[in-house]
């Protein structure tokens, strides 16, 4: 009888369909609703980041157009804020920020993100095998690494304010804390997803036919470093 | 963002005994009163409390167009000042597109998508619920800006750097921006919600060419909300910081280009713009073949324009900047790109006619507003073509004409599509129709003021009277038309009231009758919110329907004799459902939507005025999440985040009521 | 004046061509309303330049064509209507209209046809896009050199007036700021403008004086929010935006006044930010910017009460305001966010003030309560003060010395501004009131103005 029943319809006797992934409710398209949402969710979240990118993109470009043309008022504030000379002239020698990044420190940190989703597989797959003790490990180690990259990034964010790079001092650095640190609270927001899910598994309600809560958990986690990707490249990499 | 957090509110699946987590608060069972409004997740009660919601903001910005008009009736007048102007027009604009025909929209998507795909409710019910209360509470939050900011005075399209601290130093621009950034959370996750709905939770045998109509424009109207809301999202959040953290992301001195914020602002406003009148259109291409007795002309093509336009509609954005000097080329593409963009449109239109041609007419008020779409709204679209060819555009733009040309489309386009929705809909939502009489006057008093109000604008703005005006002088030669349009939006605002009066007063007539009832089916309906009782039950569906046709409902009403001629075999009343919810279970009530919604404006004050502030908020959203999180642990229906509450007694067998559905169709 | 006649002519053949229906007229009623407004100083279909001659063309057919499909659609959407009414009634649930579904080859047809239609249409209109980027010389807009014989003008936006910079001196709006020896290219166009801006050129406001009959180029910026510049009857509209620079062109086929209005919200005052073009005829125009180009007059011991009003500009307005007479400073660190005010140098020679709203002569020409074509005529505004020192020429035209003077004392009363300091930027918008002035002071303030000649 559970096939038949309409979606936000619960019979009685649940019980005996909760094993069923879809919990026994007639599905459209054979997805279930939390993975639909957070899917489309995701896709919400490429124009989020899209938008973002292009404004940073747009503001930088403009910043080193206007650092290069000598305009006063723009170095002037960099220069208020702390930032040695013999950076804005790099600036202005390279047409470019790059002189500004810590190539290798931020690679580092981008590997350790990226490892985090190796991580996060290993622990999806323990869950849905059953395996739970496997399965707080790998989430434990998954909220580590991206509990590392944080620190990292936040380790960068105050070498960049010593450096004079800051919050209002210019359009660059405006658009550089913006974008990154959106990124980061999105990390930040699935550190606590993955801490919650471990203190579920502890409570012993993480079992294995929950397994796709942590997969949902692991798409968030799997688009996060994946916009990762793009902002290190995007931001860092290419001059 | 609550979404983000929603996996968490996955329960454990473990049977646990119920445990109270914030023992204070025990889950709500009420089913009426005032505490069933605020905890309710019920799709149908949302959506109406969004149309009420969408009422209470149309008569503020009602209002705010009536002092408008007042304030232009003459030359130099002096009704409001410059900064009173200001703000008033914009926050006419901004309440009128955010909180009046947006949440119009949400509010048919709402109670009749779910009706229309046989479901019992909506994919998550309680984010429904919040999806609605972040939309209200968002929204009087911004109108607070009335009393303690002064209101929003850059325009609903806020133009940097206009909308910067240096040029609006009072914190209106800041509850604008605040207040909409909050409100488009529950956009987000409305969208989320209705498109998981539309796409996983139809019923048997409705595929996605067997969706109504409306279904159909509800799916690409979520859809551009989806992708559009996050574009103004950062837009805002670009905004939000210049003005409370410095930075300079519209600091001209800084280096900025103040053209960042238009391109934000109209990739997200050109899709808003469509996923205002689509949900109109599909009320419509309910509504007329109801009424014209005859199936949709042309229903791919109905759809696939509908899709054709939500896809188009991204391509046209800088048609709105083809004089802010973006260069010649990107004219010259926008400009062609969005001279097709009215073919689908046009498309539509024609296939109205063609349903209406040849039909057996009911005109009652409901039919007289989708003709009154039909027709002003080819209108607007005319006019808009216009200045689609962007040399005309650039004599056009920011004229009267642009006032006339969206008024058009959004008043006599949506807003009448929805008035149809209301007189067509009315008897499911609530159990008796709404008076004739009064509708009758009710239209031809809103068509007659609308043709008033915005008809002069296209000559006022061809003879060049400029828009966002405080005043004009004499020798400007506008008085007249000026004049005639403020008689209009007086005739235009008692024909709309009117629709509040006709719900009074049929309530009133309904009542003394001793509330006769008005059937499952009082128009004979094409679609199956017709095959169950009025008002719909709670539960929607007895049993689930299955679907084996477009217009299923009509079908099992109508068939073919052995000539071929269609006879009626059944009335819709043969067919209806009993409306019995025996062995029903239905999401429980929740108070967590209605508080976590509520800590989002203390957060919004919080960076308006202190961040202290921002603590009890954050406080208030930590508890909402967790008390959501916790509070289905009894719930086994997991993958819906709703929850049953355990007062029905043992189910019983539903097979009979499946056996009754079979014996009827 | 051709303009109206041939838009009256252009009614005649509208009319001559009304031979469908009744119902054709109803359509064509708004636009012909429109278009026969003689007293509409921004009337879109009075073209009187090639741009905007080209614009109207091109809209021409096209009004046609809308006209039509409004007829057919809307008329015919409420004729099909009306005669497939059933009483509700008679209504009978046996009495089914034929069922038609569709019709794959019809509906395709009123798919392609329309595309079709516009597709004709965007031939003409990408066209026209593109003429209208027609510039004036070979080189760009405010640059100097072999070959830039177009005359450019800059347009600069702030709230709420416009100021005007004439390169008298030939060597481009912008000082060699980056000393690379080329004035005026891309590096030299500073943020914020008054670090680049030659201080040599002629700066006027509110009325853009243009010889008639050539096309003259703009290049438009903002010094503070985005407006927008717009002359109806000269050409479509272009915003200026701060930051960036834009290009347009004007022209005007006769001598006259061309009224416009700033189209894009601008603010506080954006109702009360207008501004004309002035075409003289091109001699007339040679004189005019010589004039121009000279200091301002000094006045002498005669008039003391204009000796008197220069000190009182110097101790309160020269804060803001330019006059240039060789003695006077040029202001500095202006407290407005702009940082610019209207140059005053030839103030007496213009016909309105305060960004257009009223007039510096009453009574007579240029008038800015009287805005039609005719109401100045060119001869007239090379002389406006003379006229107005000479009452015998022209009954009651005379300076609007009343009106200056209320502007002077309370100007936020009469346009409303922001002048006090912004907390956050501590810079004010619009010209502060000067209350503590005497009605004596301001008579002699009003008459060191009107020397300024």
């Amino acid at each position: 009888m559970t096939t038949l029943e309409a979606p936000a319809e619960h019979a009685g006797d649940a019980a005996a369909d909760h094993d069923d992934h879809d919990h026994g409710h007639h599905s459209s398209l054979g997805l279930s609703n939390m993975k639909l949402a957070m899917w489309l969710f995701l896709g919400s979240e490429c124009l989020l980041f899209g938008a973002l990118i292009s404004s940073y993109l747009l503001s930088k470009a403009r910043f080193i157009t206007e650092v290069v043309a000598g305009n006063p008022t723009v170095i002037n504030s960099l220069l208020a804020d702390g930032m040695p000379q013999e950076i804005v002239d790099e600036f202005i020698a390279e047409a470019s920020v790059e002189p500004f990044w810590d190539i290798p420190f931020t690679s580092a940190s981008s590997f350790i993100l990226l490892m985090s989703s190796l991580t996060m597989v290993l622990a999806h797959k323990a869950v849905h095998e059953g395996d739970y003790r496997n399965s707080r490990i790998w989430l434990a180690a998954t909220a580590l690494l991206g509990s590392t990259f944080i620190a990292g990034q936040v380790y960068e964010f105050t070498a960049f304010y010593r450096e004079g790079l800051t919050y209002d001092g210019s359009l660059f650095g405006s658009a550089f804390y913006t974008l990154t640190g959106f990124h980061g609270v999105h990390v930040t927001g699935g550190i606590i997803m993955l801490l919650s899910l471990l203190v579920l598994s502890f409570r012993g309600k993480l079992r294995q036919d929950r397994a796709e809560t942590v997969e949902l958990v692991g798409l968030y986690w799997h688009f996060v470093d994946i916009v990762w990707v793009l902002i290190f490249t995007i931001v860092y990499l290419i001059p | 963002m609550a979404i983000v957090e929603e996996p968490l509110a996955l329960p454990s699946g473990q049977p646990d005994k119920a445990e109270k987590p914030l023992g204070a608060l025990s889950r709500p069972s009420e089913l009426t009163g005032l505490k069933d409004w605020l905890t309710t997740v019920d799709h149908k009660k949302i959506g109406i409390m969004y149309g009420a919601a969408a009422m209470f903001f149309l008569v503020i910005g009602g209002v705010a167009a009536l002092l408008i008009r007042l304030q232009l009736a003459t030359p130099d007048n002096t009704l409001l000042s410059g900064d009173a102007y200001n703000r008033v027009y914009t926050m006419h604009g901004t309440v009128m597109v955010f909180l009046v025909v947006m949440p119009i929209g949400a509010a048919f998507a709402n109670f009749l998508m779910p009706l229309q795909v046989g479901a019992r409710d909506v994919a998550f019910p309680r984010i429904n619920a919040f999806s609605f209360w972040i939309f209200f509470l968002g929204g009087l939050m911004l109108n607070t800006s009335w009393f303690i900011g002064g209101g929003a005075d850059g325009g609903w399209f806020n133009y940097a750097p206009n909308n910067g601290i240096a040029f609006s130093p009072s914190t209106g621009i800041d509850f604008w921006n605040i207040g909409l950034l909050i409100v488009g959370i529950g956009s987000l996750t409305g969208s989320i919600n209705l498109i998981t709905t539309v796409l996983n939770m139809r019923a048997p045998g409705m595929t996605l060419m067997k969706m109504p109509v409306f279904t159909w424009m509800t799916l690409v109207t979520q859809f551009l909300l989806l992708f559009a809301i996050p574009v103004l999202t950062v837009a805002q959040v670009l905004l939000a910081a210049d003005r409370l953290f410095d930075a300079n992301f519209f600091n001209v001195d800084m280096g900025a280009d103040p053209l960042l914020w238009q391109h934000l602002f109209w990739i997200f406003g050109h899709p808003e713009v469509y996923l205002m009148i689509l949900p109109a259109f599909g009320i419509v291409s309910e509504v007329i073949p109801t009424f014209a007795r005859k199936p949709i002309f042309g229903y791919p093509f109905m759809v696939f324009s509908g899709i054709a336009i939500g896809f188009m509609g991204w391509g046209v954005w800088a048609h709105h900047m083809f004089v802010s000097g973006i260069g010649p080329l990107s004219v010259t593409a926008f400009s062609v790109a969005t001279m097709f963009i009215a073919v689908p449109t046009g498309v539509k239109i024609l296939n109205w006619m063609a349903t209406l041609w040849g039909g057996r007419l009911i005109l009652n008020t409901a039919m007289l507003f989708s003709i009154g779409l039909v027709t002003q709204f080819t209108i607007g679209g005319l006019s808009g073509v216009s200045h689609a060819l962007a040399p005309s555009d650039t004599q056009q733009t920011d004229t009267y004409y642009i006032v006339a040309h969206f008024h058009y489309v959004l008043f006599g386009g949506a807003l009448f599509g929805f008035m149809a929705g209301f007189y067509f809909w009315w008897p499911k939502a609530f159990g008796y129709k709404l008076s004739e009489a009064w509708g009758k006057w009710n239209f031809w008093l809103m068509v007659i003021g609308f043709n008033l109000t915005f008809g002069p604008m296209h000559i006022l703005g061809l003879q060049g009277m400029p828009r966002r005006m405080q005043t004009y002088s004499e020798a400007q030669g506008f008085g007249f038309w000026n004049l005639v349009a403020t008689w209009g939006a007086f005739i235009l605002a008692v024909g709309t009231v009117l629709v509040l009066v006709n719900a009074l007063v049929s309530y009133l007539a309904w009542k003394r009758e001793g509330k006769p009832d008005v059937g499952a089916d009082p128009w004979d309906g094409r679609t199956i919110e017709w095959s169950i009782k009025s008002p719909a039950p709670g539960h929607n569906f007895d049993v689930d329907p299955v679907v084996s046709s477009l217009d299923d409902f009509w079908h099992r009403k109508y068939q073919p004799d052995e000539s071929g001629k269609l006879r009626r075999v059944h009335t819709g009343e043969e067919l209806a459902q009993p409306g019995d919810p025996t062995g029903v279970h239905l999401p429980a009530p929740s108070y967590w939507p209605i508080v976590l919604a509520a800590s989002m404006p203390i957060i919004g004050y919080g960076l308006i005025f202190s961040l202290w502030l921002m603590i009890p908020g954050i406080l208030l959203m930590t508890l909402a999440l967790w008390g959501w999180a916790l509070e289905p642990a009894d719930d086994l229906d997991a993958d819906h985040g709703d929850h049953h509450d355990d007062d029905h007694g043992p189910d019983t067998d539903s097979s009979g009521a499946e056996a009754e559905l079979e014996t009827v169709s | 004046m051709t303009g109206p006649t041939s838009s009256r002519a252009r009614s005649t053949i509208r009319a001559g061509r009304r031979t469908l229906t009744r119902l054709a007229a109803l359509a064509a009623l708004a636009l012909t309303a429109a278009a026969c407004a003689d007293d509409k100083p921004l009337n879109t279909f009075e073209p009187r330049s090639p741009q905007a001659r080209r614009i109207d063309d091109l809209m021409s057919p096209i009004w046609w064509v809308m006209g039509v499909i409004f007829v057919l659609v809307v008329f015919g959407t409420m004729i099909i209507s009306w005669r497939n009414r059933v009483k509700e009634s008679d209504y009978d649930p046996e009495d089914l209209p034929e069922q038609v579904h569709g019709n794959t080859p019809l509906e395709l047809a009123w798919t392609i046809a329309p595309a079709v239609l516009l597709a004709i249409i965007a031939i003409p209109t990408v066209d026209a896009i593109w003429d209208l980027e027609e510039r004036n010389d070979e080189c760009g807009v405010g640059e100097v050199g072999p070959g830039c014989d177009g005359l450019d003008v800059m347009v600069i936006g702030q709230q709420w007036w416009w100021e005007y910079r004439y390169d008298v001196d030939g060597d481009g709006f912008f000082l060699d700021v980056d000393g690379d020896g080329e004035a005026g290219d891309a590096d030299d166009r500073e943020w914020p403008l008054e670090l680049s801006l030659d201080p040599d050129d002629v700066v006027t406001a509110t009325e853009l004086v243009i010889p008639a009959g050539q096309q003259v180029d703009l290049i438009l910026t903002s010094r503070d929010v985005i407006h927008s510049f717009w002359i109806p009857r000269l050409n479509g509209k272009r915003d200026t935006v701060p930051g960036r620079w834009h290009t347009w062109s004007i022209q005007a086929d006769d001598a006259g006044k061309y009224t416009g209005w700033c189209t894009e919200f601008c603010g506080l005052s954006h109702a009360r930010m207008r501004m004309s073009a002035i075409a003289l005829e091109p001699a007339q125009f040679d004189a005019w910017l010589a004039n121009q180009s000279e200091l301002a007059d000094i006045p002498g011991d005669d008039d003391p009460d204009a000796v008197a009003g220069r000190e009182l500009f110097l101790n309160n307005c020269q804060r803001c305001h330019v006059i240039d007479d060789g003695e006077i400073p040029a202001p500095e660190d202006i407290a407005l966010v702009s940082r610019a005010a209207p140059d005053l140098t030839h103030f007496a020679t213009r016909s309105t003030f305060a960004g257009g709203i009223y007039s510096v002569y009453a009574g007579g020409p240029g008038d800015a309560t009287d805005a039609n074509d005719d109401a100045l005529p060119a001869d007239d505004y090379l002389n406006l003060a003379e006229l107005a020192s000479n009452p015998d020429s022209l009954d009651d035209y005379r300076l609007n010395a009343a009106e200056l003077k209320r502007w002077i004392a309370n100007a936020p009363a009469q346009k409303d501004m922001a002048p006090d300091p912004n907390p956050e930027t501590g810079l004010g918008r619009g010209m502060p009131a000067f209350t503590d002035l005497s009605d004596e002071q301001l008579d002699q303030i009003v008459a060191y103005l009107a020397t300024l000649d």
